[in-house]
């Protein structure tokens, strides 16, 4: 409510986890704690749930944007707060988007600024069988939201085209552009990763993990690259690249050594066919592998905190942290002092990505203080990722509103070297104005110069964009010819640093990686909950099947339910 | 959003006011039949669903607790989103209560749902020497907002059951949906083993 509102202190003042930041993995880690019975205190600085993880009304994205673009030495000095046993250490935050770039074509988008609940992270989607549906499942937050189907899956070939991604060996099988020669080598190739991967559910089963005779690709070909493996098997470059970049979502140039940082193994080639794969009919009303949440990515933290606040934990938004409280003598973590003036303390700590201990105070420090945060935002960065939000008036596609695309390495210019994936949401999906679409863009690169010219490279194959002057509706009658590209209304292009998880006395989780699902995250949320709670069960099995645990909640599935 | 089928309306009906004002023993009579006289801040409880007959349809009402969000105003964009119904609660021997409720409707008709059905709850009506808000002061406030108004008692169960059939009768019969329903998740024993293949 009203930002003015003075806040009641927060009460009780002792923790055994105090969480700041409500992105995905700390909402994730602050439901895992209360459902493990420990008491947790969330916070946030902002107005608004999901940190870096939030989908937000487009003026409020861009403030975002700005303000977490340059660095804050916020609160006043902290000075003589320290008491007898501990001292106050302050606590700021480093920009983690540069190279903010927003272009605004037409006064549409800002006049319905609020109807649009736009993604930081995104583009994102969820895989029907990926680790984060489960975790949803499993923890009960999945009964918050609502999700719809991704109507289409698009790869640009060669000529700049895109084409349909067939999600399934029928659909490869019917497709009158292929070949009888290139069927029969799918054929071939389908049948060795069917084998393979029925061998390894019996190998795991049975125990024997030597019988190699039993359909399993050699350990030699599954530790070499995907791509060698495809070669191999002599498929053509346009059936390669399909399942290279738009199934197995491979980031960077696979056939090129000098420029590949990440080449994907013929093991995690397969097993992303595998997800791919039964993600298809998963559910019994998702047409196809993928789905996105009604009103945006933000759900899902806002989903966990929910759950969160069900098992007990307390949220307290609008309220930035100013130092972390050390003991004198061991240097040890104690407690947070807030905005209000009030301390707070806990066990455990767990910081957003943003947030660091600034050096220059550490230097004041007690020395055994400055060892123990010495590494503590000196964080491993894994590059970074060029993201932007692109708003239209007309499909990229006819009749499909919401689709992914994926332009893979080399398919808009010569010097691609990563992926650059397009996600379109429609209005039905409740994050833009009706008759508005959304797209998502997102590549991995080196800095902010590679990172920027590869979504210049994929805006300009995607839109008509206005000259700065004309009118925009100069571009009429766009609906009558297929070939006219969608005018682009308002974009935002920025560069995100990737920052992973850290820990030392105080635990940091990670920014939202390139990736297009949350797998990757949830892992390491998952391994950051076992390393402050090792006796502990990540969300046990029991946690949400207690019938009264929710009050009697039906969970019988109704029509509209997926069910698998 | 209330969404029909067979004359069976799905209504997602989401409760606020203060904390204290008496929000989940209003749920608990109405579901349950209960009453705590020292119920606990809300912990454990996320959902309930409950299912009225009304004149011309079965009404499923799909019940939001805050889950303690409320209490230092940090409830979710989530809570209110897709509602068909609030009860905005307060505590009759509690002015600051009744001031809380009037800023919880302004925030309900800034960020709610239009055709929203909004019902004011005044809770405690059993503690009549206590009372410090006037039903008229209450009904005056209610009729310039269009709200429709009620003193219950989660203690004794006056009018508790009447504020949910009241809602439900009022619920817009064939609303048309603004956003098409989406799907929920909902995972089911596998049946047989579902063997993991590539595009076959």
């Amino acid at each position: 409510m009203d930002d003015s509102l003075s806040y009641p202190p927060i009460d009780p003042t002792n923790f055994d986890l105090i969480i700041v930041g409500t992105g995905l993995p700390e909402s994730v880690l602050a439901a895992a704690a209360s459902a493990a019975g420990k008491t947790v205190l969330h916070l946030d600085p902002n107005s608004f749930y999901g940190s870096h993880f939030s989908s937000l009304p487009l003026s409020d994205l861009t403030s975002f944007l700005h303000s977490q673009s340059s660095s804050h030495h916020s609160p006043p000095p902290s000075s003589s707060s320290s008491s007898a046993d501990h001292i106050a250490v302050d606590l700021s935050s480093r920009p983690m988007y540069s190279d903010l770039d927003i272009s605004s074509h037409s006064p549409e988008p800002l006049q319905h600024s609020r109807t649009f609940n736009l993604d930081l992270a995104g583009p994102r989607v969820l895989f029907c069988a990926d680790s984060a549906v489960d975790l949803m499942l499993k923890s009960g937050a999945s009964q918050y939201m609502e999700f719809k189907s991704v109507d289409a899956n698009f790869v640009c070939d060669g000529d700049g085209k895109l084409s349909s991604v067939p999600d399934s060996r029928s659909a490869i099988f019917s497709d009158t552009t292929l070949g009888l020669a290139v069927k029969t080598r799918l054929g071939i190739f389908f049948k060795l990763v069917d084998g393979h991967l029925k061998a390894a559910v019996v190998g795991s089963d049975g125990g024997d993990e030597s019988c190699d005779e039993s359909g399993r690709i050699s350990d030699e070909d599954l530790e070499s690259p995907f791509v060698d493996f495809l070669n191999k098997l002599r498929l053509p470059p346009k059936i390669k690249s399909t399942i290279l970049y738009a199934i197995a979502m491979a980031d960077y140039d696979q056939d090129n050594m000098e420029v590949c940082k990440d080449f994907l193994k013929t093991k995690d080639g397969i097993n992303r066919l595998a997800l791919y794969h039964s993600s298809v009919g998963r559910f019994s009303n998702a047409l196809g592998a993928l789905i996105y949440p009604i009103y945006g990515q933000g759900e899902l933290p806002q989903a966990f905190c929910r759950r969160a606040a069900v098992k007990g934990c307390l949220y307290v938004l609008r309220m930035p942290v100013n130092a972390l409280l050390m003991d004198k003598d061991s240097g040890s973590y104690k407690g947070v002092k807030v905005a209000s003036g009030q301390e707070l303390f806990s066990h455990q700590i767990i910081l957003g990505p943003s947030f660091i201990v600034p050096s220059p105070l550490l230097k004041s420090s007690p020395d055994i203080l400055q060892a123990k945060l010495k590494d503590f935002g000196l964080q491993d960065f894994r590059g970074k990722v060029a993201r932007g939000i692109c708003i239209t008036k007309s499909s990229l596609k006819r009749d499909v509103s919401t689709f992914l695309a994926v332009y893979p390495p080399k398919s808009l210019y010569p010097e691609q070297v990563a992926s650059i994936r397009v996600l379109q949401i429609g209005s039905s999906l409740a994050v833009c104005p009706s008759g508005m679409y959304v797209l998502y863009l997102s590549t991995l690169c080196d800095d902010a110069i590679q990172g920027k010219k590869s979504l210049h490279a994929a805006v300009n194959a995607i839109f008509s964009v206005p000259i700065s002057g004309t009118p925009e509706n100069s571009n009429t009658d766009e609906s009558e010819n297929a070939e006219v590209k969608p005018t682009l209304l308002w974009s935002a292009l920025y560069i995100q640093e990737m920052a992973t998880c850290s820990f030392d006395s105080i635990f940091s989780t990670p920014m939202p990686d390139g990736n297009l699902n949350y797998n990757d995250l949830l892992d390491a949320t998952k391994k950051l909950f076992h390393m402050m709670f090792p006796h502990h069960e990540f969300f046990p099995e029991t946690a949400f099947t207690d019938p009264e645990d929710d009050g009697g909640f039906d969970q019988s599935p109704s029509d509209d339910s997926l069910n698998s | 959003m209330a969404t029909m089928g067979h004359n069976n309306l799905n209504a997602k009906l989401v409760l606020l006011g203060d904390m204290g004002a008496g929000k989940s023993s209003l749920v608990l009579r109405f579901v349950k039949g209960q009453f705590l006289e020292f119920q606990e801040s809300t912990i454990g409880a996320a959902f309930f669903s409950q299912t009225l007959a009304v004149d011309d349809a079965t009404v499923k009402f799909e019940i939001w607790d805050t889950a303690g969000q409320e209490r230092y105003h940090s409830l979710a964009p989530m809570y209110y989103r897709g509602a068909a119904a609030a009860i905005i609660v307060y505590d009759i021997t509690s002015t600051d209560s009744f001031t809380r409720a009037k800023k919880w409707v302004q925030e309900l008709q800034k960020q709610g749902n239009p055709n929203m059905v909004m019902a004011l709850a005044g809770n405690k009506a059993d503690l009549e020497d206590k009372r410090k808000v006037t039903a008229e002061e209450a009904r005056v406030y209610a009729e310039e907002n269009s709200l429709f108004f009620v003193e219950t008692s989660a203690k004794t169960a006056a009018n508790v059951n009447d504020v949910f059939y009241e809602i439900a009768k009022r619920l817009p019969r064939a609303q048309p949906a603004q956003n098409p329903a989406g799907m929920v998740l909902v995972d089911r024993p596998a049946e047989g083993s579902r063997t993991a293949s590539c595009c076959s």
